[in-house]
């Protein structure tokens, strides 16, 4: 009788210390998470604030809170190069979008063909593929410039979107192979049965049961693409077909003369259309395949 | 209109590895044939190769009169129930019963008929708009049966489909099944590796191993008259108890045999040569330890005693260590460790060689 309340307090006394141990540990990774979090965002915050200062205090104020707001950025930026910002923004709409379109197109088509139809020479192929993925994109710059300008396409927005069509984004590829491989092959087989063509089977079954991969495909596309400025850089010339990011990059000038409000301010009208992008596709990442018509 | 299906020495190589080899079968217009065989004996591959889901590498396949082998699957008139539903996840119950026929290019007022046609008999006209995540184990496979009904195939092919489904439904289905077969006439084609599912559902059993069949027939003639060791031991639940045996002489009409405990002579002459070995076979269901009911076979001691209510089943060892299960009809009280001695009527007995062949 007398040994039970003595337990007692000794469980009750460890499990306070269990709590106090807790909640310090709690305290101190909140602390360490929130100053990196600092440390990460206040880049971000800080071309913001910049954005929305008057000219003259952008390298000179301590606080990131500006003593002034001000708009005068966002419209010297947007008509303050020889070409109206809006036509960079198109540019790059028009060539993130097309990349999209073909990545999500040709790559799924290519990852079905590697994951499901059996052809000569198929893993030799995708071992060819994979090693693509190895070379750095400056090793096959020079053969790719040499390329596309002998078909001409230099000064075009060609070269930037045509490969995207052809299936040439072999990380994508690898990707969807993966995610294709998942698929329970039954389902194919049973519209074989059906009386589906391969073509049919790609359609009609593996892309509707493919949505997150094909979201992430869209999603990383249009980041990587919308922020890409070397490819811009080396085969655009002509000011009315640059991207946003060319267009940033010409509010800097080697004679000092640099506009860096107009600058901020652009720059950060440019992380809207990636956000919106993000925001709208993130959903399709998240339902997840549904493979509930077969039993596991 | 049922068909007929032909199988002339099949062969199904993966390169250097057979794994089918030359099978003959011939299935009669509106025969529900199963094949049986423990895993890997070839009997999923030989669907699929009727199915055209896999190419045949040699032999012919004759379906009404017609080699098939290089015709594409949907052109053959099959329909396939797959052992994992298969139900295309993205399309409701309608969706997926219609998307054969669309394929097909049938109007769309004959695929309405024929998909309502389908889930009445299915009784799944509730559930065609749900998906198939909204549906139970068994309203599935219903949608996967109504999805190969709806083709109106001239034969159907079931790869193992009631294997995940729980013990009471996979009898209400096995009963569904065989209504079907009843109600529709066609020629179906099963394969499973329950036993008891085969001997209640086909007209014909084949029984494969390691890609060759080794009996086929009806099933009491398979239970009753077994080719061999294998199919003895393959069919039939609780499993055939086999003992070692020699055969010590035979005449016209009778052989003597020696097992390691008794020797007793079977009224009926074997093939057997004097002086060989063999392998008694006995059903547990045809043994009896009632005195006098038939040939004395050994002395056993009672391992261990299973009462399942309408049955009880002992498990039992012999003198020298061989082990004899024993079905008897009702509830018996049998005490552990006691003796008991095991009768058989002589007619029941199966004989095989050193070879498991039946003599």
């Amino acid at each position: 009788m007398t040994i039970e309340p003595m337990r007692l307090t000794v469980v009750t006394e460890t499990n306070s210390a269990k709590r106090l141990r807790k909640r310090i540990f709690s305290v101190v990774a909140h602390v360490l998470l929130i100053s990196a979090s600092i440390v990460m965002l206040y880049p971000l915050l800080w071309m913001l604030s910049a954005s929305f200062r008057p000219e003259n205090e952008i390298f000179n104020a301590t606080s990131l809170w500006p003593s002034s707001w001000s708009l005068d950025a966002y419209f010297r930026g947007w008509n303050g190069l020889r070409v109206s910002f809006g036509t960079f923004f198109i540019n790059s709409f028009i060539i993130s979008i097309l990349s999209v379109i073909g990545n999500v197109a040709a790559c799924s088509m290519a990852a079905f063909a590697f994951a499901r139809l059996e052809f000569r020479g198929r893993r030799f192929w995708f071992a060819m593929m994979l090693m693509t993925l190895m070379l750095p994109y400056q090793v096959t710059l020079i053969p790719q410039y040499v390329l596309f300008l002998n078909l001409g396409w230099v000064n075009t927005t060609l070269p930037l979107v045509v490969p995207k069509f052809l299936a040439a984004d072999a990380f994508f590829i690898f990707l969807m192979v993966q995610f294709f491989r998942g698929i329970p092959k039954e389902l194919d087989e049973a519209a074989v049965m059906d009386g589906c063509s391969p073509w049919r089977v790609y359609w009609k079954i593996m892309l509707p049961l493919s949505t997150p991969v094909l979201a992430t495909a869209a999603i990383f596309t249009f980041i990587w693409t919308w922020d890409d400025f070397f490819g811009p850089l080396i085969y655009l010339s002509d000011m009315r077909q640059y991207t946003v990011m060319l267009g940033l990059r010409s509010f800097t000038d080697s004679t000092g003369l640099s506009d860096y409000g107009g600058l901020f301010a652009m720059s950060v009208l440019s992380l809207v259309p990636i956000f919106l992008f993000f925001l709208f596709f993130q959903r399709l990442l998240i339902e997840g395949i549904a493979t509930t018509g077969m039993k596991r | 209109m049922a068909t007929s299906v032909v199988l002339q020495k099949i062969v199904k190589a993966y390169g250097e590895v057979q794994v089918v080899h030359g099978v003959d079968l011939t299935i009669e217009p509106g025969e529900f044939t199963v094949f049986v065989g423990p895993s890997g004996c070839g009997k999923s591959t030989l669907l699929r190769m009727i199915a055209g889901l896999e190419p045949i590498t040699g032999g012919d396949l004759i379906i009404d009169g017609q080699r098939l082998n290089d015709v594409p699957a949907a052109k053959r008139g099959i329909a396939m129930v797959f052992q994992s539903y298969a139900l295309y996840p993205h399309m409701s119950v309608y969706q997926n019963l219609a998307f054969g026929l669309e394929t097909a290019k049938l109007p769309k007022a004959e695929i309405a008929v024929r998909v309502q046609r389908a889930a009445e008999i299915l009784r799944i006209e509730p559930l065609l708009q749900r998906k198939p995540k909204q549906l139970s184990g068994g309203q599935r496979q219903r949608v996967a049966i109504g999805r190969a009904i709806v083709r109106e195939p001239k034969i159907f092919l079931f790869d193992e489909p009631l294997s995940n489904l729980d013990a009471e439904l996979r009898v209400q289905m096995r009963v569904e099944i065989a209504k079907l077969h009843n109600d529709l006439g066609n020629t179906m084609i099963y394969v499973t590796h329950d036993q008891v599912e085969a001997m209640t559902m086909a007209d014909k059993i084949v029984v494969l191993r390691a890609g060759v069949i080794e009996q086929a027939g009806p099933p009491l003639e398979l239970y009753n008259n077994p080719r061999n060791i294998f199919v003895a031991g393959f069919i039939g639940s609780p499993k055939m108890n086999f003992l070692k045996a020699n055969i010590e002489g035979s005449d016209a009409t009778s052989t003597r045999l020696a097992t390691s405990t008794d020797v007793f002579t079977l009224p009926r002459p074997t093939s057997g040569a004097a002086g060989s070995a063999a392998t008694l076979g006995v059903r547990p269901e045809h043994i009896t330890i009632t005195p006098g009911s038939g040939l004395k076979l050994a002395d056993v001691r009672v391992d261990l005693v299973e009462n399942l209510g309408g049955q009880t089943l002992l498990y039992t060892t012999a003198a020298d260590g061989q082990t004899l299960t024993i079905m008897l009809e009702g509830q018996l009280q049998v005490e552990l460790g006691s003796t008991v001695t095991a009768h058989i009527d002589p007619a029941r007995l199966h004989i095989f060689n050193a070879e498991g062949n039946a003599i």
